[in-house]
């Protein structure tokens, strides 16, 4: 192990330590340490729920693509991929958990499932995702499973031959499962009719597309640490800047479509939902768009591709890029009370119905029709504590497990 | 039979007794507020909009009959009586406040906090204790406690505990300009029924599709 994994290693360790040390202060002295309010009731946790989500996509786009469409040059990343998927998918759990007012009662999710709650869909098809991975993961590690690692070995005639053989079988399921977690995830907050911002048939198909841009980031991220920008590799890493460009392009596409027809037809609540993103967080809405289309553009040119440094750098900015986008999905959905009425007798009058913003504030309103949020500390290092734990869960499965393919 | 209210706009003073009545009654924590009256068109309550006329309006849960607070409840803690009370079973509720994000009227509140807290920070007096000391269950599930847990949403429940009793709901009986009225939709010869049809009632955000069953009557002039 070398000495920057270790100062990772103890970085990240010490990170997920305080994210716990945070989530036991929450845990003791209720939400209230959060900056969320009755109107604006989601805030990071959430979002970094739909992020993870999202990057968890990595695998599906590798295995698919390697055992569904036979692109053979993906191989050696199949099983990052497959970790990767695994990490973030954890990652998505740990990330919602903090969110629960009474976590003792999680489980009641399973005791009592209101099966028309896409949160209760969402809760299915995680796990399931996360079963999955670490079966493909598995399968595909199963001919390297020697020394001490055979204790966990199945016992059979060949493994490589049955390692084949069954993750080309579980490739069409782990297709589904991982179009299944962006789709369901998107549902959360697609089917509330009583958030403009998120109530459009769009949101599904963008979180798939947001989802192959960073899924498959993530897995170009991790590969370049592992294997570097090696001249073997470039194939491979061609077809992952591909698919992260058409995905990002795929995705702006379908955003502006959505505004576009909002602003066209010029209903005044859109207006000012879309108003929120586009005037108030105009900076972190030109970061959204403009870091992704930045680092894609960059990622089409081979020389980029050929440095292990820009290539990092170009995925980072393509992540950053889409947690800004993620941290975006709340503002104009909670900023706002969604009770508008035009009171009788008044024309051309659009008028917010307050509600109790249920936090005290000495010199604040009881009754608000404005929230404006920003996450507290407690929430920053909850969050980062899952960031933490993601980086911590790579580099110690790569250093234990035959993840890596040997250099020959 | 389906339960439902009716407020007559004209009658309301706005003078926010049902907002008192029913944080009192139902044990409500410090800033939580399941009912309350707002003045539409204007930035202050009981100050006369800018244009227009004053009147009143309260606010509390719509007990909906699609009502998307229950649709997307993970557990079922939110759930709707045969009568059409939309409650919330305190003892369920894993407080994700997805109901927070589906409710368009803005009615459900979280405990951000042990109660007990925010007392203290509000600086009631320790010796105030308002409200029903006694649980209720319907069925079994615990829809009214004094001692709220933190960590769980809560809203209007039709005040249960008191129709148990035969009584209406507490904002019913505080209201001193008798604006609400309880009745059975379903009856077309119900009181509310009666004066849903003949004073042109309506829902708030009937374009939403939840089927609220508290119907507001229009006023026709304000005294100011």
């Amino acid at each position: 192990m070398s000495k920057a994994e270790k100062i990772t290693l103890t970085v990240t360790g010490l990170m997920m330590l305080a994210g716990l040390a945070a989530y036991g202060y929450q845990f003791k002295e209720g939400l209230i340490v959060t900056n969320m309010a009755n109107p604006y009731s989601w805030g990071l946790y959430v979002s970094g729920l739909a992020f993870f989500v999202g990057n968890a996509a990595g695998g599906l786009v590798l295995s698919s693509l390697i055992y569904l469409f036979g692109v053979k040059s993906l191989k050696p990343f199949a099983k990052l991929g497959a970790l990767a998927a695994f990490a973030n998918v954890t990652a998505a759990m740990l990330s919602i958990l903090p969110d629960i007012g009474q976590p003792l009662r999680a489980l009641n999710v399973l005791f009592h499932p209101q099966l028309l709650s896409p949160l209760v869909w969402d809760v299915a098809v995680l796990n399931l995702y996360a079963v999955l991975s670490l079966i493909y993961l598995y399968i595909l590690m199963l001919p390297e499973l020697k020394g001490p690692l055979a204790k966990i070995a199945i016992k059979v005639d060949n493994p490589e031959e049955f390692s084949e053989k069954w993750a080309k079988r579980l490739a069409p399921f782990s297709l589904i499962a991982a179009v299944g977690i962006h789709v369901i995830t998107a549902w959360i907050f697609a089917t509330q009719g009583a958030r403009e911002w998120w109530n459009t048939a769009i949101l599904a198909p963008d979180f798939v597309a947001v989802a192959m841009a960073s899924g498959t980031a993530l897995v170009f991220i991790v590969s370049i640490f592992v294997y570097g920008a090696k001249e073997e590799y470039q194939p491979a890493y061609r077809i992952m800047a591909l698919i992260m460009a058409i995905a990002t392009f795929v995705h702006i596409f379908f955003m502006y479509n959505d505004f576009f027809i909002h602003i066209w037809y010029g209903n005044q609540e859109s207006l000012d939902t879309l108003a929120v993103t586009l005037k108030e967080y105009a900076g972190v809405h030109a970061f959204e768009v403009l870091a992704p289309l930045v680092a894609v553009i960059l990622l089409l040119s081979k020389k980029v591709r050929q440095s292990a440094f820009a290539v990092v750098a170009c995925c980072s900015l393509l992540v950053l890029g889409v947690f800004a986008h993620r941290y975006l999905l709340m503002p104009a959905a909670f900023e706002r009370v969604p009770l508008t009425l035009h009171p009788l007798g008044i024309q051309h009058g659009e008028w917010s119905a307050a509600i109790a913003s249920g936090r005290y504030s000495p010199h604040g309103d009881t009754f608000v029709t404005k929230w404006d949020y920003f996450p507290s500390g407690i929430e920053f290092t909850v969050f980062l504590g899952v960031v933490a734990f993601v980086c911590f869960l790579l580099i110690v499965a790569i250093r234990t497990l035959p993840i890596v393919k040997e250099a020959k | 039979m389906k339960r439902g209210m009716v407020i007559d706009l004209e009658k309301c003073i706005g003078c926010r007794s049902c907002a008192v009545a029913c944080k009192s009654h139902n044990a409500q924590p410090a800033g939580t507020w399941w009912n309350r009256v707002l003045t539409p068109g204007s930035e202050y309550h009981a100050v006369p909009p800018e244009a227009g006329m004053e009147y009143f309006l309260p606010i509390h849960c719509q007990h909906c009959e699609n009502a998307p607070c229950e649709k997307v409840c993970p557990v079922g803690a939110t759930y709707s009586t045969e009568d059409g009370e939309v409650l919330v079973d305190y003892e369920r509720c894993i407080g994700c406040r997805y109901c927070m994000a589906a409710c368009p009227y803005g009615v459900r509140q979280f405990n951000w906090q042990d109660p007990k807290k925010s007392m203290d920070q509000y600086q009631y007096s320790a010796d105030y204790y308002p409200g029903n000391p006694r649980d209720f269950r319907l069925k079994g599930r615990l829809v009214y406690t004094l001692k709220r847990p933190k960590g769980i949403v809560e809203k209007c429940n039709f005040c249960v505990q008191y129709r148990a009793q035969g009584l209406d709901p507490a904002c019913v009986r505080a209201c001193p300009g008798k604006a609400r009225f309880v009745g059975d939709l379903d009856d077309p010869k119900s009181e509310v029924s009666r004066m849903i049809r003949r004073r042109n009632g309506f829902n708030l955000l009937p374009d939403k599709g939840t089927k609220p069953t508290v119907y507001y009557l229009p006023p026709s002039r304000k005294e100011l």
